[in-house]
């Protein structure tokens, strides 16, 4: 090592973070399962509104489909009514 | 030696714990996959390193000065002068990033070439020139200014 390289290696000598650095990073630790848990309800959160809206949608659909039942036995009987009146 | 690397690369004491922090926090999480003490130092050197460039880049939206151009100096310290150190970590806090991040791992960690070029995932050629060029740059302003000459 030259005298640069030397003065280098004293300017760049490691620095220790403040005291109670331990501690910030442990209270950083404890705090993230609350995070989590919000991270964790909000997704629940997002779930059940999608959950609630495929159920709407399900229930939309049942019930166009028991209109067009009802609507299909309706023409049927008219049919019938029409079939009648002609003979 | 994580929070050196963050504080010697991005001159804030303050954003250097946070990525102290985050790193640490990082290893909670991946501890699992730590196979030994040495691992684990390298591993933390590794997401130091990692976590500090993406801390500047987040920070920071000052243009990168080139090699070439940073800052002359103002006063004349001599070889083993207290000031010298300052000035020295003031000008390589000017280089680009990743020449910046080299020399502190050559110099705070004792690292060689191939070591940096594995921690900082970048070819050997170009740690070497990193070193090299910026140990050149260096030493041209000093020697300008008439430090150096024991």
């Amino acid at each position: 090592m030259d005298w640069l390289e030397q003065e280098l290696a004293q300017a760049l000598a490691r620095k220790e973070p403040a005291a109670g650095f331990d501690r910030r990073v442990r209270a950083r630790l404890h705090r993230r399962p609350r995070w989590l848990a919000i991270a964790a309800t909000i997704i629940v959160t997002i779930g059940a509104g999608e959950a609630w809206r495929q159920h709407q949608g399900q229930l939309a659909k049942e019930q166009v489909m028991t209109a067009m039942r009802i609507t299909g036995s309706k023409l049927n009987r008219v049919q019938l009514q029409l079939k009648g009146t002609e003979q | 030696m994580v929070f050196s690397v963050a504080w010697h690369f991005l001159h804030d004491r303050d954003l250097a714990e946070e990525t102290a922090q985050d790193v640490f926090l990082s290893l909670h999480t991946h501890l699992a996959g730590i196979e030994s003490p040495a691992h684990a130092g390298f591993w933390l050197r590794k997401v130091a390193v990692q976590r500090s460039i993406d801390a500047a880049r987040k920070r920071s939206r000052r243009p990168q000065v080139a090699l070439e151009d940073v800052a002359e100096l103002s006063v004349h310290p001599a070889p083993g002068d207290p000031m010298l150190g300052g000035m020295l970590r003031r000008l390589i806090a000017t280089l680009p990033e990743m020449p910046r991040m080299a020399m502190i791992l050559r110099y705070q960690e004792d690292l060689d070439p191939a070591e940096i070029a594995e921690t900082m995932g970048i070819p050997l050629g170009t740690v070497k020139s990193h070193i090299q060029r910026s140990l050149a740059l260096l030493r041209g302003k000093l020697e300008r200014r008439g430090v150096g000459e024991r």
